[in-house]
């Protein structure tokens, strides 16, 4: 493990440092003048020496809460829990941190390799950690980023829809479908807009090399406290009508209504209007409003006779 | 042990995937079954007493065995320990079911495992890998060997 102490002189590198504050009980909180709820600890405990996968662990620096100084910890990354203690292997487990709404961020105001874990939420706090070097920075940003349960729980249900789509693709589906379902694979879009607003999980990813992105936009690691929402919602569905109208029965004579399933009409049929972008649209607006009307008068009147 | 726990009060007052009053009983003997407000979140159960907005506990809900008990009973075991069990007390057989079922799958090793299996099952129809385009394929929580069960010993 390399002592980062030349880059973080106010790292505290003993790893003998006492807690900062008692503990109140085993497997219950220490807010004070607070709740005391209980965690049940050998539950955790036992999930954490459980042979599941570990998903990550390793030395990072913990910011103190009530304090400045970083303290190195030993951190696991199972499932949506951030486990820490002194040193790998040690039985005692100081602390654990619950990955559940928060963001997580490159954060560089304490220096370099920093990152934080936002909770959003009235009165909830940020967790500050900092990494050796850039690539356990960007590889414990990348694995916490993905490391909730809400999160895993979106790309399950989409991959579960998109496993029915390969199925009925290729003919192993019973269920007779009305209409064709087409989705667009490389939309999937980064919005959050489910009924949870208080959630927000975001990072500022890094693309990793020979990744292929879709989100709209992804921000290097440098950019410190953006956070983004990011979230995962169905690509769009596109339905094939079976009674698309023919533009050949749209009327020859009014060769400035731009049929709708049709191409545009070329250039020299357009009304000529003025430069200006909103003048021109509201022009056009109110020229192909009288159009319409003027079919429609006609229409009532060929009905009634 | 230190937890975050105003964060997980604060989640413990989100919608939830399933929320009911039971009866629940804890694992230790002479513990009685008190009528609590019990909510499923995540892969976390957290119980309430029925009149009140904070959390009594939260029972994380990974490498445990959820059983029937009874029509209307289910038991949640922790630990190993087949005797230990926190019993959930509640109104109907159909209940009893619907809770069994969410609590198996809320598990974060139960979704992974579904995770890898699609992944894996759609690469085989479509000969892609559905996780590259969200930038995660390297991600050690979903690689395939990941979640499989341990070899018996």
């Amino acid at each position: 493990m390399t002592m980062a102490n030349l880059i973080y002189p106010w790292v505290l590198i003993s790893v003998h440092v006492k807690l900062d504050r008692p503990v109140i009980a085993p497997g219950h909180g220490c807010t004070p003048g607070g709740v005391v709820m209980k965690i049940h600890e050998k539950i955790l405990t036992h999930y954490l020496s459980c042979t599941s996968p570990v998903d990550k662990e390793g030395y990072l620096y913990k910011k103190r809460e009530r304090n400045t100084t970083y303290l190195c910890r030993w951190f696991v990354l199972k499932g949506n829990l951030l486990f820490y203690q002194e040193r790998p292997g040690d039985r005692i487990l100081l602390g654990v941190i619950v990955l559940e709404g928060c963001l997580v961020q490159a954060c560089e105001t304490d220096g370099q390799f920093c990152f934080s874990l936002v909770f959003t939420g009235p009165v909830l706090r940020t967790y500050r950690l900092a990494a050796d070097d850039h690539l356990s920075q960007e590889s414990w940003i990348g694995a916490l980023f993905c490391a909730s349960h809400f999160y895993l729980s979106m790309i399950v249900r989409d991959l579960e829809r998109r496993y029915e789509e390969a199925r009925r693709d290729k003919g192993l589906c019973d269920s007779i479908q009305t209409s064709a379902v087409t989705s667009t694979p490389n939309k999937i879009m980064a919005s959050w807009n489910t009924g949870q607003p208080y959630f927000l999980h975001g990072t500022s990813i890094v693309p990793r090399d020979g990744r292929s992105y879709s989100t709209s936009s992804v921000p290097p690691p440098s950019m410190p406290n953006r956070p983004i929402s990011y979230s995962l919602h169905a690509p769009p569905i596109q339905f094939k009508t079976t009674n698309k109208r023919s533009p050949k029965l749209w009327p020859k004579t009014n060769a400035h209504v731009t049929p709708l399933n049709g191409p545009a009409p070329s250039f020299g049929k357009w009304p000529v209007v003025g430069f200006d972008p909103l003048e021109e649209f509201s022009k056009m607006h109110e020229y192909y409003g009288n159009e319409i009307k003027q079919l429609r008068a006609d229409w009532l009147r060929k009905k009634r006779e | 042990m230190r937890f975050n726990e105003k964060e997980l009060v604060f989640l413990s007052r989100q919608p939830s995937e399933r929320a009911a009053e039971l009866g629940m009983r804890g694992p230790k003997k002479g513990d009685v079954v008190k009528r609590r407000l019990v909510k499923l979140i995540v892969n976390f159960l957290f119980y309430f007493r029925t009149d009140e907005d904070e959390p009594i506990g939260a029972l994380l809900l990974e490498q445990c065995r959820v059983e029937r008990e009874d029509d209307h009973v289910f038991s949640i075991a922790f630990l190993d320990e087949a005797e230990r069990k926190y019993l959930f007390e509640c109104g109907s057989q159909e209940q009893c079911v619907e809770w069994i079922d969410a609590i198996v799958k809320a598990s974060y090793e139960f979704m992974r495992k579904n995770l890898i299996y699609y992944r894996t099952e759609i690469h085989r129809l479509t000969g892609k890998d559905p996780l590259e385009q969200y930038g995660i394929s390297d991600e050690t929580r979903f690689q395939v060997n990941s979640g499989l069960p341990p070899p018996p010993t």
